[in-house]
């Protein structure tokens, strides 16, 4: 016992509890060497580099063709028999669950299910189920990865197309093409690498806005410049009346001393933009006018994507010109395609819609494919959300509509480095995800894969916080990448 | 103070002990430097010692208390050493090993397991080794500490050995061949080279002759066939009912579920090719080619046979210089690395207008990096070829819409690693393709728009079957329908004279039109030549026409001159509220209702007859008012019985200026869209009343009675 007290002070005086209490810690700090962002910020190991992928990408270029309104799943992509069986059954309270409904049919006393009014086939490898409306993207089943099993967090348009392009529902964050824009540059100096086209079938329609194409936070450089249908397809790249084009180049030089003088003083990244802003646009006046000059195509073509190609403003047209910009070097060509909103009279309004998109999509499929294009090129097509599975309002076979639908919806990718087949799969009623969903955030980190970005490093620092595409989520599906 | 060889191996016990610790909780976040890797993979050398040492050690210890070894002061400073040494050896160890997890090799429960009883022997020994002095610590806390440390031992071994060398190490030479290299699709047999490599791989560990778990051998059919003590594995052609399939696809946390929940799981493919394979009545005598080409079991197979996806690549050439990348870079051939850290370097030439063969050749510098190169568009001719092949690490080559006729494809067959090659719209001969294809390495071809011909690109796909060329669209004859002309005139109204333009985008298009609303044919209908003068009310039809496609829908668009429009108009008896056209301004709002009536512009009067009023600030001189009508007798949609006209310069002095009566109304009228005009002397005013007078009452011959007309009017036109 004596011996044990003694030890005790042996043991425990402050010297060894010192030496004891540095050791500790000095293996605690050794430790921490190890972590390379314990104290630095994450820049200081690895920094992003803009303009540079972080590793070899798949694709180089993105076309999304974006079918705004939201086109059904259930008439297109995803093949559910037995909505047809059940056709004015109410919907089960158990598949339902706690899905929240929109104001449109929130009021709605019943919930009768309506099958598909078009009737499905199996097409390809995949044997992928493609309705009858898709007869031209049927015959490229072989070159899409279908994806079925998409699902997001918006219930209506604008929150939801604002998320799907800028990973945010509020608005005000980078689009996808101005965070590759950003992360990537441009391959083509002279034309901007994030362009933007417009058009509008029949359907009951959304707007889009300008928003949905800008650069957010990012240098300006980085926003989508939208080309129009009409006579000036960029708007004041012209020169102004009277001015040539060696005034033009006179003019912008001493333009660029000036903002370079000013640059000095204030140090505004944002004057340099301008700067280059300009000068794209001098180079542009050459490049544009070429690519939006469709007199040259082969009547091949205009077979394939249809006469409509050649009358500006067209989805057919837009298709053509993405392929244009795309082939000189155009990073992100997104296209908007308005009127897939079937709150009702959805089987009329839906037939026109296809017709509208069906042949030329397939066609800009087949065209980038006969390029050697197709392999780095990444073409995507869908809505923001989906449609449900049970009539919005009265409703008989023929004529029925669908509210909006976000926990699932079918879209499709092809090229690119995609594995063509089909992906994910809903219930039996088409209104939940049995397998395999993909969050619009993985889709996002997907593309961003592909595109040899890494989702988590393409960080941009703004009032103090970071932001990424894919905010605090996202994770890339392998499964789908060749 | 003396240097205490023994304190010092103590206070580095100590340190060790809570670096492991902090490795433990914060291993995830740790980044292994590069220069502490071969540390790390000194691991699997150095545990050997521990192993020993401790074991040695806790044997001593388990037997301290011993009356005999009690007093053995030899025995006591020997195991004190041999404790103190190995529990050092085993910390070191233990950080070697988290060092060596870090690496992506690693990861899994197995690897979890073994590192929380690894260092979990350390912990031990240490605790031991602190403890064993203490007046608490009598022989059987000694007793049970020397066995978990061995026991800890023993399985920290055991998983890290399974880690090392696999699951089946031992007895791998027994059990037969696993994973056989994949056999080509033509050659491969369904149950040999499809289907038993999947029980080989992922079933046959504890399915043997030696194992037999459940009674059940899947090392060949005839096992198979037998099944095990549950029954049967498989009802041919019947997956559904399969006792195989069953187990395959339970919840994995499902006891039954096969194979047990941490063996390797099959893949949906592997299930996909066993489901079919069942349903074919698990056939062993057939080859995957012998199946027709849209059967399921041979596609799921040709997946299943595919070779495997070859990694991204390393590339065997350093980087470039740096100045000499941004010297070459400009905005016409830009240069840019495929991606960080790769020496590898991808070209673009654009604008045709400024390029020259000479470009090329400057690129020279640059000619080991550049793998892809892009040069579609640019007037490049076949001798220029020559500077593309010292470009020995191209694997990529655009030249699209170049000048190229084809022999000098020949200089690019020494390039061994370029595998994708676009000719598309370039003058290239099936000659000079065939020539190149038999000494080139290619296996991917673009060779749509060329001069090459549907039945040659057959056969230069039969002859270089490892290639895949691309035809692109091919022209099947099958006629495709022209789009409408476009015209000069937006809406149907005019109120001056003017030539009408139609145009059409597609080349060498004509136009064939009407002007009194007939169809329009191609042979005899007038010919498109010239803007056509426009001064009276027309119904301009038109149809495009080319050879090899299809006429276009007719365009048809009614053309009225409406040369007064009105400041304003009321409805004096309105029309039905829901078919009000958008209100009174509908009469004058120049939009045109068309054959889908609920377009929306037209108003439709049902109980009341149409009564409106349209006024004018200044007065107008006015010789003709009429009202565009539609008649649809199957929606019982009939025009007016009769139009008034009225003028004056105010509503209280208004006067008749004429009436138009319609005749009798038909079954067979026919469904058209037209004018009631009522023509007078040009008078001055200022206000003009319109009655229209609807049929109040379905007609006798009307086959469904219960119908009520409806009278649809639109605008209303002065001149």
């Amino acid at each position: 016992m004596d011996k044990d007290i003694l030890e005790h002070g042996l043991t425990y005086n402050r010297r060894r509890f010192l030496s004891r209490l540095s050791l500790g810690l000095g293996s605690v700090a050794l430790g921490s060497l190890m972590i390379p962002d314990l104290f630095g910020s994450a820049s200081a190991d690895a920094p992003f580099t803009p303009g540079i992928p972080d590793f070899a990408p798949r694709a180089k270029r993105v076309i999304y063709l974006f079918q705004n309104g939201a086109p059904s799943q259930l008439e297109s992509f995803d093949y559910k028999p037995k909505l047809r069986e059940m056709v004015g059954q109410e919907l089960p309270a158990s598949v339902r669950g706690n899905q929240r409904l929109t104001g449109m049919t929130a009021g709605q006393s019943s919930f009768p299910l309506v099958g598909s009014f078009y009737d499905f086939k199996q097409y390809g490898e995949s044997r992928a189920w493609i309705s009858d409306l898709f007869p031209n993207t049927a015959k490229i089943v072989d070159d899409i990865c279908i994806i079925r099993s998409m699902h997001t967090e918006a219930i209506n348009h604008d929150p939801a197309l604002t998320f799907f392009q800028t990973g945010a529902q509020q608005g005000n964050r980078p689009s996808m093409g101005a965070w590759l824009s950003y992360g990537l540059g441009s391959e083509n100096k002279n034309l901007p690498a994030f362009t933007v086209l417009l058009s509008r079938g029949k359907g009951n329609g959304q707007g889009v806005y300008s928003k949905l194409w800008t650069n957010g936070f990012l240098e300006s450089t980085h926003q989508g410049v939208q080309f129009s249908a009409s006579e000036d397809p960029v708007l004041y790249l012209k020169d102004p009346e009277g001015m040539n084009r060696f005034e033009r180049r006179k003019m912008l030089d001493k333009l660029a001393e000036l903002n370079n003088l000013s640059y000095q003083e204030f140090g505004d990244p944002e004057i340099n933009a301008k700067i280059q802003q300009y000068e794209m646009a001098y180079r542009m006046q050459t490049a544009v006018p070429e690519i939006t000059d469709v007199s040259k195509e082969p009547d091949d073509i205009i077979k394939m994507y249809g006469p409509d190609c050649l009358v500006p403003g067209t989805f057919a047209a837009n298709c053509l010109l993405a392929r244009k910009l795309s082939e000189n070097g155009v990073r992100f060509v997104q296209l908007y395609h308005q009127g897939w909103d079937q709150h009702g009279n959805l089987p009329n309004e839906m037939a026109g819609q296809a017709r509208d998109v069906d042949q030329a999509s397939a066609a800009l499929i087949t065209d980038l494919k006969q390029r050697g294009l197709l392999d780095e090129t990444l073409v995507i097509w869908g809505g923001e959300f989906g449609r449900t599975n049970y009539s919005q309002g009265n409703f008989n076979k023929d004529n029925y509509g669908r509210d909006h639908h976000p926990r699932c919806f079918s879209i499709w990718m092809a090229g690119g480095g995609v594995k063509p087949g089909v992906y994910g799969e809903t219930d039996d009623f088409g209104y939940n995800i049995v397998k395999d969903p993909v969050h619009v955030h993985d889709f996002q980190a997907t593309v961003l894969h592909l595109m040899g970005l890494n989702h988590e490093k393409l960080i941009f620092k703004h009032l103090g916080r970071r932001y990424r595409l894919t905010d605090v989520s996202g994770k890339v599906i392998n499964d789908i990448i060749a | 103070m003396k240097i205490n060889l023994k304190g010092l191996a103590e206070n580095l016990l100590f340190t060790l002990d809570v670096f492991l610790l902090f490795l433990l909780f914060f291993g995830s976040k740790v980044s292994i430097p590069v220069w502490l890797q071969p540390l790390g993979r000194m691991h699997p050398m150095l545990l050997h010692f521990p192993i020993t040492l401790l074991m040695l050690a806790v044997l001593l210890e388990f037997f301290r208390f011993r009356a005999t070894y009690a007093k053995e002061t030899l025995y006591l400073n020997f195991t004190t050493g041999l404790l103190l040494t190995g529990s050092l050896l085993a910390a070191v160890t233990a950080i070697m090993g988290i060092f060596l997890s870090r690496e992506p090799a690693y990861g899994g429960n197995m690897l979890g397991w073994h590192k929380w009883t690894g260092a979990g022997v350390v912990f031990a020994a240490s605790l031991i080794y602190w403890s064993r002095e203490k007046s608490w610590y009598k022989a059987p806390l000694a007793g049970t500490g020397a066995l978990i440390v061995v026991l800890g031992l023993i399985f920290a071994g055991h998983y890290g050995a399974v880690l090392t060398h696999g699951e089946n190490f031992v007895m791998e030479p027994i059990s037969k061949t696993a994973a056989g290299s994949k056999v080509p699709l033509e050659d491969a047999r369904v149950f040999e080279d499809v289907v038993m490599p999947i029980f080989s791989q992922k079933c046959l560990n504890c399915h043997n002759p030696d194992k037999a778990k459940g009674g059940l051998v899947m090392s060949d059919f005839a096992g198979l066939n037998k099944g095990g003590k549950t029954g049967k594995l498989f009802v041919a052609g019947k997956p559904e009912i399969s006792l195989l399939l069953q187990r395959l696809h339970l919840p994995e946390d499902d006891k039954k579920h096969m194979p047990p929940k941490d063996q390797t799981q099959l893949t949906a493919g592997e299930m996909d090719i066993l489901y079919h394979w069942v349903k074919q009545n698990a056939v062993t005598d057939k080859k995957v080619a012998d199946l027709p080409a849209d059967d399921s079991l041979r596609m799921v197979s040709a997946v299943y046979l595919a070779p495997a996806e070859v990694p991204d690549e390393d590339y065997d050439f350093g980087a470039a210089d740096e100045d000499d990348i941004r010297k070459l870079s400009n905005n016409y051939r830009v240069i840019y690395p495929l991606a960080r850290n790769s020496p590898a370097l991808l070209v673009n030439f654009y604008n045709k207008a400024n390029f020259k063969p000479e470009l090329l050749k400057e690129l020279e510098p640059l000619k080991k990096q550049i793998i892809a190169l892009n040069l579609s568009s640019m007037p490049l001719k076949d001798a220029d070829l020559k500077l593309i092949s010292g470009f020995r690490n191209l694997r990529k080559l655009s030249l699209n819409y170049s000048d190229l006729e084809g022999p000098g494809l020949q200089e690019l067959t020494g390039l061994e690693h370029l595998h994708s090659l676009s000719l598309s719209g370039t003058g290239v001969s099936a000659k000079a393709v065939h020539d190149f294809l038999k000494k080139s390495m290619v296996k991917h071809l673009a060779l749509w728009n060329t001069p090459v011909k549907d039945k040659q690109l057959q056969q230069l796909q039969r002859d270089n079957r490892q290639v895949r060329i691309e035809g692109g669209f091919r022209d099947e004859g099958k006629p495709i329908k022209l789009n409408q002309p476009k015209l000069n005139a937006e809406g149907s109204l005019y109120s001056k004279p003017f030539r009408l333009e139609a145009t059409h985008p597609v080349r060498g298009v004509s136009i064939r039109y009407t002007l009194d609303g007939s169809q329009p044919d191609s042979l005899n209908s007038a010919l498109y030549t010239a803007p056509i003068p426009v001064g009276e009310d027309i119904v301009f039809t038109a149809r495009a026409y080319k050879k090899g496609w299809t006429a276009s829908d007719p365009l048809v668009l009614p053309l009225y001159r409406n040369s007064h429009k009105a400041d304003s108009a009321v409805h004096v008896q309105g029309p039905r509220p829901d078919l009000n056209g958008g209100g009174p301004p509908a009469l004058i709002d120049g939009r045109f209702g068309s054959l889908n009536i609920y377009n929306g512009f037209w108003i439709g009067y049902v109980d009341n007859p149409m009564e409106s009023l349209l006024f004018y600030k200044q007065p107008v001189e006015v010789s003709s008012v009429g009202i565009n009508v539609v008649s649809q007798v199957k929606n019982a949609f009939f025009p007016p019985l009769s139009f008034e006209v009225w003028g004056g310069p105010d509503k209280q002095h208004l006067r008749m200026l004429g009436v138009v009566r319609s005749g009798a109304f038909r079954q067979d009228d026919p469904e058209k869209i037209y004018n009631i005009v009522v023509r007078f002397k040009p008078v001055r005013l200022s206000c003009i009343r319109v009655v229209a007078r609807n049929l109040k009452k379905i007609p006798s011959w009307y086959p469904d009675q219960k119908m009520k007309p409806i009278m649809f009017v639109d605008e209303v036109l002065v001149n």
